[in-house]
């Protein structure tokens, strides 16, 4: 499975003709990237192009349409990426191999985590918890500074984070949080709290710090204890988050 | 990045229902802390909740019960001025302190 972090890029150029033990090159490549376990690679048909040939393929003529270049890209770590070069490199007989340094931001995968198997297990340490105070109206580039705060705490890796609504408050501004008297016009007291390691809240926490205009954070010690139902492969993929 | 100060968190559970002088008590305690000259407070509604009465505090139909939290972060001088009061104005509850530290963010205003 592929991870967050820096990762390798490989794309590979070949002829839609191409030929590798009777059969289509592109084929022989997807086939044997899948069956070494990569976590994707996508197979695009270009609409024109030329190559070391100088000779241009397009679609428009139709004499031309058979040779149109095909482009294979696939993502994975730098380990995985030596250990799959020597075939790609002794496979690919007419074309390019390019590799380049990526940065992966998501790995998101639509299924579901299997249900729970059998009880859970308690996970004990000591962690930060961070409080959060601003104001329900609080805007950042336009959305609603919690909900930008939320997504960019999710976005760094944050074990959880909650967003509370309060229905009375004042700060040090002096002006008096409350709902209004139509609906809609409120501007409540609004606090997140949000639990996880010191270093990653440190890292977190000027974030945070730039997105606000105004407001209060609190920090505190605090005992933790995970009810997780235990997935290996997930836990060892985030760490003790 | 702001400086982190050491301070105290006050935390004061009650119910929704418990009034001071004919007004809700969170109103009461929060307009109390504007006079001691609290930094800030602030004052969020639970779901559902218990205390030292056993009874179920939730939101009936027409009698609002459901608990109350006010926290409210300041000095720990400050916060002894503000005990005594609350105290007082309370009828049960619980009052609890931790040692917290906090950032205030205060940045000019500027075009966003």
């Amino acid at each position: 499975m592929l991870q967050k972090g820096t990762a390798k890029k490989v794309t590979i150029f070949v002829n839609e003709d191409t030929q590798h033990h009777f059969g289509s090159l592109c084929d022989a490549i997807l086939t044997f990237l899948l069956h070494k376990g990569v976590s994707g690679a996508t197979a695009t048909r270009a609409m024109a192009g030329f190559g070391a040939h100088q000779l241009m393929h397009t679609t428009k003529i139709e004499v031309l349409t058979e040779h149109l270049p095909i482009r294979i890209e696939f993502i994975e770590s730098s380990e995985k990426v030596d250990e799959l070069m020597p075939t790609l490199y002794d496979m690919v007989t007419d074309g390019v191999i390019e590799v380049q340094d990526t940065n992966v931001v998501k790995v998101a995968s639509k299924e579901r985590p299997s249900p729970a198997k059998g009880p859970h297990t308690e996970m004990r340490g000591t962690a930060r918890l961070m409080r959060i105070y601003m104001g329900e109206s609080d805007k950042w580039q336009g959305e609603p500074l919690y909900e930008a705060i939320l997504k960019r705490l999710r976005l760094m890796d944050i074990a959880g984070a909650t967003v509370y609504r309060g229905i009375l408050g004042y700060g040090v501004k002096g002006h008096t949080h409350k709902s209004g008297r139509l609906p809609f016009s409120h501007d409540l007291p609004v606090m997140i709290s949000v639990v996880d390691t010191d270093e990653k809240l440190a890292k977190a926490v000027s974030e945070v710090e730039s997105m606000m205009q105004d407001g209060l954070i609190v920090f505190s010690n605090v005992d933790v204890i995970r009810l997780v139902h235990s997935r290996p492969e997930t836990e060892s993929a985030h760490g003790n988050g | 990045m702001g400086t982190v100060k050491k301070a105290k968190l006050l935390r004061l559970h009650f119910g929704e229902g418990d009034q001071y002088n004919g007004k809700p008590l969170y109103e009461a305690i929060v307009n109390r802390c504007k006079e001691l000259k609290i930094a800030g407070a602030t004052v969020f509604r639970g779901l559902e909740g218990y205390g030292e009465t056993a009874e179920i505090h939730r939101h009936h139909l027409i009698r609002k019960d459901q608990p109350i939290v006010v926290t409210i972060v300041d000095t720990t001088e400050n916060l002894a001025r503000l005990i005594p009061e609350v105290e007082q104005m309370m009828d049960t509850g619980m009052i609890a302190t931790s040692d917290v530290e906090f950032m205030r963010i205060e940045k000019p205003p500027t075009a966003a």
